[in-house]
């Protein structure tokens, strides 16, 4: 059935978990194209037919227009669905920089395909430029702030020499627990290196 | 919450003398109070509203002027608990502005296309550079404003904010642009390339994403209001006039209440 290959595609794309990318179908989406050149010949030559019979196209309301606009309205369908596919991706790629941060895990790298990554570089290039013109970092405090200090356990090896925001270094070995700046901590804590401590 | 750091020891003194309204008519009129409503709306609305250039101007002056108090009394030991409280007012007062500026760029991000589009925005621009001049100006209602007024602009830092939301979203859209052009769009027929419409037989473009105008919001009034016409519901209530109690929350239709929103005379929550 015609269509039918695009609606699979989103229904991945929507039935996956929000905020979680699935892998990018590249097969799939190679087949909708495929449907979309076939719809194109056919429409194409269903026009020809018509013009060499000597009928208007426009006015001609015979078996073979309303073929030619099942073809089109087929392939329109599809672009819809392309487009949604790779629009909706790019959205999710998008919040992937306010959620996780500039630099991407491997295991979600893995699922952009190779123009998203691209596309996910120049866009974090862009709110970056925009960030530093503003002279403010909007990626950290990202909710409602309640002390400016909070308590933190490191779960990774960060290592030690990182410097902090009242110029002090602190040696952040693993499990080590810390009494960080909010602000300072976050940016740790959205690459999962440490965690709250919570009451 | 204080919108000066060297105020804040004076209005915590104030509340205890004046009556509590007064003090809370006071304290509505500050900066933070203001970007908090304008926070506020910024999020609840489906639509991007429009900047608030001098309020975020002199929210951003008077962090810098916190930020050097904080430093000042960092270096020589002053008392840690006033300090501290210094820092979390600068704290909660960052965060509204960076989530104030969040807000917009994700709503640049979603509705690019749309808003770099929108027709109405680029006519409107040349009215509001008139009022621009004349120094009254907060305009700019999806901060894309062409170049040539911003370098009218008597504040460093409006300029910047104007400059390079603009460019963000120029940008921006074309980064998107050309990501779906490369993946989807260069490679269909040649009457069904285009990014705005489904074919070249669309006649409107049908295929930017818009925000949706038709969703419900909360909102609060701060007068009586009366008139308002509801945008939904069966087509014969539509004719029947709404009116607002100040104070009075309402679950209503977004679309209805747009003008108003923007007129400032509605707050969303």
């Amino acid at each position: 059935m015609y269509g039918r290959k695009g609606c699979q595609l989103l229904k991945e794309l929507s039935s996956s978990e929000k905020g979680h990318l699935p892998q990018f179908n590249s097969d799939l989406f190679e087949q909708v194209f495929a449907e979309c050149s076939q719809h194109h010949l056919e429409l194409q030559s269903l026009i020809r037919k018509m013009q060499e019979e000597g009928l208007d196209v426009q006015t001609a309301k015979n078996a073979d227009h309303h073929g030619a606009l099942i073809h089109h309205l087929a392939l329109v369908r599809n672009k819809r669905c392309l487009m949604a596919y790779v629009y909706n991706r790019a959205d999710n790629v998008r919040s992937l920089l306010w959620k996780i941060g500039h630099v991407l895990p491997k295991e979600i790298e893995e699922k952009l395909s190779h123009s998203e990554e691209v596309y996910f570089k120049k866009h974090s290039a862009r709110l970056k430029s925009y960030m530093s013109s503003l002279q403010v970092d909007l990626t950290v405090d990202m909710v409602p702030p309640k002390d400016p200090y909070i308590k933190i356990r490191v779960l990774d090896d960060i290592g030690e020499g990182i410097v902090l925001s009242d110029d002090k270094t602190a040696n952040f070995a693993r499990h080590s627990i810390h009494f960080l700046k909010r602000t300072d901590a976050e940016q740790f804590i959205s690459r999962g290196l440490m965690e709250e401590l919570t009451g | 919450m204080a919108s000066k750091s060297n105020t804040v020891e004076e209005e915590e003194e104030e509340e205890l003398t004046l009556p509590t309204d007064e003090y809370e008519a006071l304290i509505s009129t500050t900066d933070v109070e203001l970007l908090k409503r304008a926070w506020r709306n910024e999020k609840s609305a489906p639509e991007i509203l429009r900047f608030e250039s001098d309020l975020i101007n002199r929210v951003t002056e008077q962090i810098q002027l916190m930020e050097e108090t904080v430093e000042e009394n960092s270096t020589d030991d002053a008392d840690p608990l006033s300090l501290s409280l210094y820092q979390m007012d600068l704290d909660r007062t960052l965060f509204l502005l960076r989530s104030y500026l969040r807000v917009r760029i994700q709503k640049i991000e979603k509705y690019m296309f749309h808003i770099r589009k929108t027709e109405e925005l680029w006519t409107r621009l040349s009215k509001e550079e008139k009022k621009f001049t004349r120094g009254k100006g907060y305009l700019l209602q999806f901060s894309v404003a062409p170049p040539k007024m911003c370098f009218q602009c008597k504040h460093k830092i409006m300029l910047v904010v104007v400059l390079s939301l603009f460019f963000l979203c120029c940008r921006c859209t074309d980064d998107l642009k050309k990501h779906v052009e490369e993946n989807v769009l260069s490679r269909l027929p040649e009457n069904y390339q285009s990014v705005l419409k489904q074919s070249v037989i669309s006649e409107e473009d049908d295929m930017v994403p818009e925000p949706q105008l038709d969703t419900f919001v909360l909102c609060r009034s701060k007068e009586y209001l009366t008139g308002i016409q509801l945008e939904d519901g069966p087509v014969d209530d539509r004719s029947k006039l709404f009116e607002m109690e100040p104070g009075v929350l309402y679950f209503i239709c977004y679309k209805s209440i747009k003008a108003l929103v923007e007129s400032g005379k509605i707050d969303l929550l």
